[in-house]
């Protein structure tokens, strides 16, 4: 049985649905993701398993027991929130200590435990500081430390790298991993940084408007969204989508046409049954996909507009017949100049085809 | 002179004056204790004087002063304990938890201010006569709580309001009872607002005088009511109740400043980002 189960969590405030029929399972030492949008319903998940928050209908179980009524203390999971939630008159050492006193542990096992926590989390200096006079990453250690002395069978994060800047959230998110790697317990992650998801996560939760959209490995979900909102979430820069119609179908196959094909009609493989020919549907590629040297069976002309350098690669932004903008990725920087002329190739078997409902061909 | 100077010196002055305007009566207090029955009904009034401290030695004999004096620090501090072990609870309830009636509940506290003291003076003195409870620090505590609890309630709701609710969260989740999550976060958190509603406790019991006078006769007589008591039909002695109007005045400005050092500003500072 998994290890943690959340059967058919409904979550309402009052007529307003916040989960819709949310199932999920998570295996013992695993690193999920939940991601999604702001108001996807994400962290109420989180806060539900947590037991801050009540099920409207639905069941959740951990380690095999259903927790669904039990209050949060008695659940054995920490959680390290958003805005750290440290207690500001206590010491570093008070704040980590807390949940051991709690419980009644002897006061030199305490010292121990928190003496332990300190040094895996380097913050042994900080113990007799109030929080007040740390830095963000430093209480977003604290934060961790709270979390990980009490030895809990669950960890709950809660966007905790959001308020950190750009450098200290790619270091804290090592951490993590490694934090992870060191314990081997099970954390649950909600972010709505699909670098987060992709770089933490054994297994990504895709929510939109309080449904799991798909549940996979980062890379399941980068190679095979199963619908258009999840083929833009995940991968970075966004996928470029195009209004294509249909113009011939066949067994694994199907012809298309786009105005800014430069050679008419394309033919993509198709693993679905194919849409009838009139059709439109979407067709997504990948920024990463496409490159300006004539490598791959199909291109889009394109006018060049701006290039975004960022060292290494740059990204490039082009006009196609229709109006609509694409991006391309590509190494190194881009020769063209604005108004310039640009074919954009890739291979169709790289695309992804979806149909008018968003769901993938 | 630019602009910018003129609007400071106005700006400097209005302070001054009003400032002066609040400490002109204090001062006049403080002053007059120390002249005598001559000097204190001179008119124009005198700006020099010799000071003398027999009006001190005159309130000091008379046992009502130090008795209202005893008398008054039971009573007020007696209300002030009470009103926070009551009202921080009631506070905490009412910034934190749902419950059926909340806002009635709410709104009852306020209409207790809405009424005129004196409206109540005859039937609080009946009810306590039937008690027999007249001349009592009791009757004395038990009505100062109907002032002083809303008061107790109301800044500290407010205050307990402002603590983040994710810190109570990671109470809970860390074990702590609801008892704890109260006691070891909420009043702490909440020091300011709980020390202003005890100074403001505090020095109302301490004041109050048309219910001590209506309630009192010897036994439990606060301060002021012995303060007004030198008054009688014939004469005034300004001097003595000048001198035991400071001497009421004292213990609240300490207690005040002890109390004041816990309204620090920030003090939830580095909780959450």
């Amino acid at each position: 049985m998994a290890f943690l189960r959340l059967q058919n969590i409904v979550k309402r405030y009052g007529d307003l649905p916040v989960l819709r029929d949310v199932s999920l399972e998570a295996e013992k030492g695993e690193f999920v993701v939940f991601v999604g949008p702001s108001g996807c319903g994400k962290s109420t998940l989180l806060r539900i398993i947590a037991g801050l928050e009540e099920t409207t209908d639905g069941q959740v179980f951990i380690d095999g027991a259903d927790v669904t009524d039990v209050e949060p203390a008695r659940r054995e999971v920490s959680m390290v929130f958003q805005s750290y939630a440290l207690f500001p008159h206590m010491s570093v050492r008070n704040n980590i200590a807390f949940g051991l006193k709690m419980s009644g542990m002897p006061k030199p096992q305490i010292e121990e435990a928190v003496a332990e926590a300190a040094r895996i989390l380097q913050i042994e200096p900080l113990l007799d500081r109030k929080p007040r006079q740390l830095s963000g990453g430093q209480r977003q250690r604290v934060a961790i430390g709270r979390a990980i002395v009490r030895q809990p069978k669950l960890f709950l994060f809660d966007e905790p790298l959001s308020n950190l800047d750009a450098e200290l959230r790619a270091q804290m998110r090592i951490e993590i991993a490694r934090l992870h790697r060191s314990l081997g317990v099970t954390m649950i992650f909600v972010t709505h940084d699909q670098v987060e998801a992709m770089t933490l996560a054994d297994r990504i939760v895709v929510l939109r408007a309080g449904r799991i959209e798909q549940v996979g490995t980062p890379s399941e979900l980068y190679a095979r969204p199963a619908n258009m909102f999840v083929a833009g979430f995940i991968g970075s820069p966004r996928m470029n989508f195009l209004d294509v119609e249909v113009v011939g179908s066949s067994q694994g196959a199907v012809t298309l046409v786009h105005p800014a094909f430069p050679d008419g009609p394309v033919s993509f493989p198709i693993s679905r049954p194919a849409p009838m020919a009139g059709e439109r549907v979407s067709l997504g590629l990948r920024p990463e996909q496409l490159n300006l040297e004539g490598r791959g069976r199909a291109s889009l002309a394109a006018t060049f507009d701006i290039a975004e350098n960022l060292g290494g690669t740059s990204h490039v932004y082009a006009q196609i017949a229709g109006g609509e903008t694409i991006n391309i990725a590509i190494p190194g920087q881009p020769r063209a100049t604005p108004g310039e002329r640009l074919l954009a190739s890739f291979d169709p078997q790289d695309a992804y085809l979806f149909d008018r409902d968003a769901q993938a061909l | 002179m630019t602009s910018r100077t003129t609007g400071r010196i106005a700006h400097f002055l209005g302070l001054v004056l009003v400032t002066a305007c609040a400490l002109f009566p204090v001062y006049w207090m403080f002053s007059s204790s120390f002249k005598n029955q001559v000097d204190l009904l001179a008119a124009p009034p005198v700006w020099t004087f010799t000071p003398t401290l027999q009006n001190y030695v005159d309130v000091f004999a008379d046992p009502k002063t130090l008795n209202g004096t005893i008398n008054s620090f039971i009573v007020a501090s007696a209300t002030t304990v009470l009103a926070l072990l009551f009202g921080t609870p009631a506070a905490y309830a009412l910034a934190r938890f749902e419950f059926r009636g909340k806002a009635d509940l709410w709104f009852w506290f306020i209409t207790n201010r809405m009424i005129s003291p004196i409206v109540l003076a005859l039937p609080v003195y009946l009810l306590a006569q039937q008690a027999r409870l007249l001349d009592t620090h009791i009757v004395l505590v038990l009505i100062y709580l109907t002032f002083n609890l809303p008061i107790v309630v109301w800044i500290c709701t407010d205050q307990f309001r402002s603590i983040p609710p994710e810190l109570e969260q990671a109470a809970r989740l860390e074990g702590a009872s609801q008892f704890r999550i109260f006691w070891q976060l909420y009043l702490p958190l909440g020091a300011p607002g709980v020390a202003v509603s005890a100074i403001f406790s505090f020095i109302f019991s301490w004041n109050e005088l048309l219910y001590a006078l209506v309630l009192t006769r010897r036994a439990a007589q606060t301060a002021p009511v012995a303060a007004t008591s030198y008054m009688s039909g014939y004469e005034v002695p300004w001097g003595k109740i000048m001198a035991t109007g400071s001497v009421i005045v004292l213990p609240v400005i300490v207690f005040s400043i002890i109390v004041s050092r816990h309204m620090v500003r920030g003090l939830t500072m580095g909780a959450t980002k």
